[in-house]
């Protein structure tokens, strides 16, 4: 009888389970979405800065090859969503609020990121190609300052909302310990960086590359930690 | 660490999201306490106890000898 419904039991733990596959798919089909806009926006650029005009045939095809990997990720995002929304009853209600809040500055993220991918190429003048989200070219104050009040206000407040609510302490737990990864990452690789630029190893330190590798490790450790 | 959880909560016929509704934390949370990959703080551990109704030695096993 107890072995029964533990089989029973471990059957819909692993449906649940499974979900974390399919959050990672949509995670890098998101990703790979935006990578690719990214991409169109950048061969856009390149077309106009030789002269602009009509696309010939490689230039339609190339095009469509985007469109098509575009529509080909956004289905395999809508496909798993799909999966996860139907196991959802395997989630508790902290994991539920949790997902939530992830999907959401996730979502704001991913909008801000583009839209800065297109200001970019439409009306800034970086020529910075794929790292178009990065670019350090000016951008006007307003959105500048909106921008600012996003990431030293709201988040902070999204962030606190998440610690205390949502996550449990076996995440919180996962989260430190990606917080002492990126650390010492940083405290080692940012110094060994500047020295080995004055020696003349290395290209000047750059911040923005700093900042996300010390983000992706932290996040990177973050999840391993939570789901392995 | 060691511990019964899987069985404690297979005798009651839950599923690790059951456990973890109970508990208040996460089905990882669960799965990762089960499977020994992670330890539960002192009140996860005592919220664990209450609700089985047993001592905490009971349910986790920390492989002291006495030497």
């Amino acid at each position: 009888m107890t072995n029964l419904t533990e089989t029973n039991m471990i059957d819909r733990d692993e449906i649940a389970g499974s979900n974390v596959r399919r959050m990672m798919w949509v995670i890098v089909s998101g990703l790979g979405i935006v990578m690719t806009a990214g991409a169109v926006a950048g061969y856009l650029a390149a077309h106009e800065a030789q002269g602009g005009g009509a696309l010939g045939t490689a230039g339609i095809l190339t095009l469509c090859g985007f469109a098509a990997i575009i529509i080909g990720l956004a289905y395999a995002i809508w496909r798993n969503v799909s999966k996860m929304k139907a196991s959802n009853e395997g989630l508790t209600r902290r994991e539920k609020l949790n997902r939530k809040i992830v999907w959401g500055c996730g979502l704001a993220g991913g909008a801000i990121g583009l839209f800065l991918a297109f200001y970019e190429t439409s009306v800034g003048n970086s020529d910075t190609g794929p790292a178009l989200i990065f670019a350090d070219s000016p951008m006007p104050p307003v959105i500048a300052l909106i921008l600012a009040f996003f990431w030293a206000v709201i988040m902070p407040i999204i962030a606190w909302f998440w610690h205390k609510r949502a996550i449990d302490e076996q995440e919180a737990s996962a989260y430190r310990d990606g917080g002492y990864y990126a650390a010492y990452a940083f405290l080692i690789g940012a110094p060994m960086w500047w020295i080995l630029w004055r020696g003349g190893f290395a290209p000047e330190p750059d911040g923005v590359a700093i900042f996300m590798l010390f983000a992706s490790i932290w996040t990177a450790v973050w999840l391993w930690k939570k789901y392995r | 660490m060691k511990n019964q959880l899987k069985v404690l909560r297979a005798m009651r016929s839950w599923s690790q999201a059951d456990l973890g509704e109970h508990l208040d934390v996460s089905r990882q949370a669960v799965n990762a306490i089960e499977t020994g990959k992670y330890d539960p703080s002192l009140p996860l551990a005592f919220k664990i106890s209450r609700l089985f109704a047993l001592p905490i030695e009971e349910i986790f096993d920390d492989e002291f000898n006495g030497d």
